[in-house]
């Protein structure tokens, strides 16, 4: 997985929502198989990155390759998103669907596979996500933690190249935080290039090669995880962490 | 957005509380409809002449409100299907056109569109034909059936966009950011997603529209369509009883709402329990 291949490239993008300027010149690189964590206080223009990546957010200037596709016209931005899995904070599921047709239908309608196959592919990605039994309950009445296991399995039914996780785990309870970092975990190990909002240190540690810190729409700084952690260089990811780490 | 759906899906549990279930399956207001149709029953036997006869001679004007109403109801859920998206477009000229067609629709009342549509439309249409030598045009002979139905549509579904229009806005943005980095187009997102959960959502103002429109028909009796009230009227004329005429008009239209409000009751319950 030591290939240099470049799946994402960002270069000097700009946003802003009205008169917020949320990016303000950001660059940055990723990998073939790398995981890139990305940290930062909130309204740091962390989340709006990532949603640039496969463009559920309009940038003003600046250039963003994925997978050697420009993010241009709507035809490519069709093209990057079918290639680019997302899990959101807030899971997501479609509410009107059992877990087992929430993989299924977008594999049906975007990817033309036949009943049979997206349901193969549906329930061996249940159970490699550890929940094949509750195929047939709706999003409503599993919990949190399950919600975004299935939504990561509904992500990797499309067999993308990339996923995108905006803070899979800030919306749950402490106890089930571990059964969706254990999967994202495993994910990283089969050489999957991730990127990742979250303040999951250990995640963080384990998984990434690097983690970046951003503030007020730009990256201040970029290290390997325990470099950042442990000695960081600039003030104000000093001061984050500090906040951070205290909790 | 999605704090907004927390209490309602603390309420879905609290209707799968074992037992629960079996309270609302049974809808008392069944035994409303059976009374009304008893009473129209009743007073046919009883007094055949003149209630019965008012029946028989109103029968034909039943089927053609309820004709108009179950037809216009369709293309009244497609024209408002169609401004609800209207209305929610970015695209600032169908934002316009939608709203427009809204606020224009909604501030003229029924009747004086109706009356529009039927007496000042074919005139429109034939000044048009002559203008262009177009002989079809020019020749135009308006349909009062069609143009009831086409008066009513378009009146309806102006209301009815702006409840589209709700039940789609009611759906948390996160479903249609899920469906569109899966790789769906707007309109396959539209269509598996957002859609079938707005239309649950809307079912009990639509169903609300559809029992307005039952009873709203009757202003065509104004633009020569025989419906049921205007065949009342004309059984009136001969037979000078308005107590019991427009007493049995009145019951007919009541079996035909109370009926279509348990049907949409249980349509209801019906896509809940899908849930």
């Amino acid at each position: 997985m030591s290939s240099s291949e470049l799946m994402i490239h960002i270069s000097d993008v700009h946003k802003r929502f009205g008169r917020v300027h949320a990016l303000r010149g950001v660059s940055l690189d990723v990998q073939k198989g790398e995981v890139l964590v990305i940290v930062g206080p909130s309204g740091s223009g962390k989340s709006t990155l990532l949603r640039c990546i496969n463009r559920l957010e309009e940038y003003e200037t600046g250039k963003i390759v994925v997978d050697g596709i420009h993010l241009d016209s709507a035809e490519n931005i069709n093209a990057v998103r079918r290639e680019v899995g997302m899990v959101f904070q807030s899971f997501n599921l479609f509410a009107h669907l059992t877990v087992l047709d929430n993989l299924i239908l977008s594999q049906r309608v975007v990817r033309k596979r036949s009943r049979n196959e997206a349901k193969d592919i549906a329930m061996s990605l249940l159970k490699k996500v550890g929940i094949p039994e509750k195929t047939n309950a709706y999003p409503s009445q599993i919990s949190g933690g399950q919600q975004q296991r299935v939504a990561i399995a509904r992500a990797l039914a499309m067999n993308p190249k990339i996923m995108l996780f905006d803070e899979p785990t800030s919306a749950l309870d402490p106890e089930m935080i571990k059964e969706v970092l254990d999967v994202m975990l495993t994910l990283a190990k089969e050489g999957m290039t991730m990127v990742v909002v979250s303040h999951e240190m250990g995640f963080a540690r384990a998984a990434a090669r690097n983690v970046i810190f951003m503030d007020e729409g730009q990256i201040i700084e970029e290290a390997p995880p325990e470099e950042l952690f442990t000695s960081p260089r600039h003030e104000r990811t000093k001061l984050f962490l500090s906040k951070v780490l205290s909790l | 957005m999605f704090t907004r759906r927390k209490p309602e899906i603390a309420e879905q549990e609290l209707a799968r509380i074992p037992g629960a279930e079996n309270y609302s399956r049974i809808d008392v207001w069944w035994w409303l409809v059976a009374l009304v149709v008893g009473v129209v029953i009743l007073l046919s036997v009883i007094s055949p002449d003149p209630y019965w006869r008012i029946i028989l001679f109103v029968r034909d004007g039943l089927g053609i409100t309820v004709f108009l109403t179950v037809v216009a109801f369709v293309f009244i859920l497609i024209l408002g299907m169609l401004g609800g998206l209207g209305r929610l477009s970015k695209n600032w000229f169908v934002h316009g056109i939608a709203t427009l067609y809204v606020e224009l629709v909604r501030g003229v009342p029924l009747l004086v569109q109706l009356i529009w549509w039927y007496f000042a439309f074919p005139v429109v249409i034939q000044q048009i034909g002559k203008w262009l030598h177009i002989s079809i045009l020019a020749n135009y002979q308006s349909n009062a059936i069609v143009l009831a139905i086409f008066g009513l549509v378009f009146c309806y579904g102006a209301y009815m966009s702006e409840i589209y229009r709700a039940g789609i806005q009611s759906i948390p943005k996160g479903q249609m950011e899920a469906a569109r980095s899966l790789g769906m187009s707007y309109v396959q997102a539209m269509r598996h997603i957002i859609l079938p959960q707005a239309i649950r959502v809307i079912l009990p103002p639509v169903g609300n529209e559809f029992i307005s429109l039952l009873k709203d028909s009757s202003l065509v009796s104004v633009v020569a369509v025989a419906d049921m009230t205007r065949r009342g009227r004309e059984f009136m004329s001969t037979h000078f009883n308005p107590i019991e005429v427009w007493t049995m008009i009145a019951l007919l239209y009541l079996v035909l709402t109370l009926f279509s409000a348990r049907i949409v009751s249980w349509l209801e319950r019906k896509t809940e329990f899908e849930r």
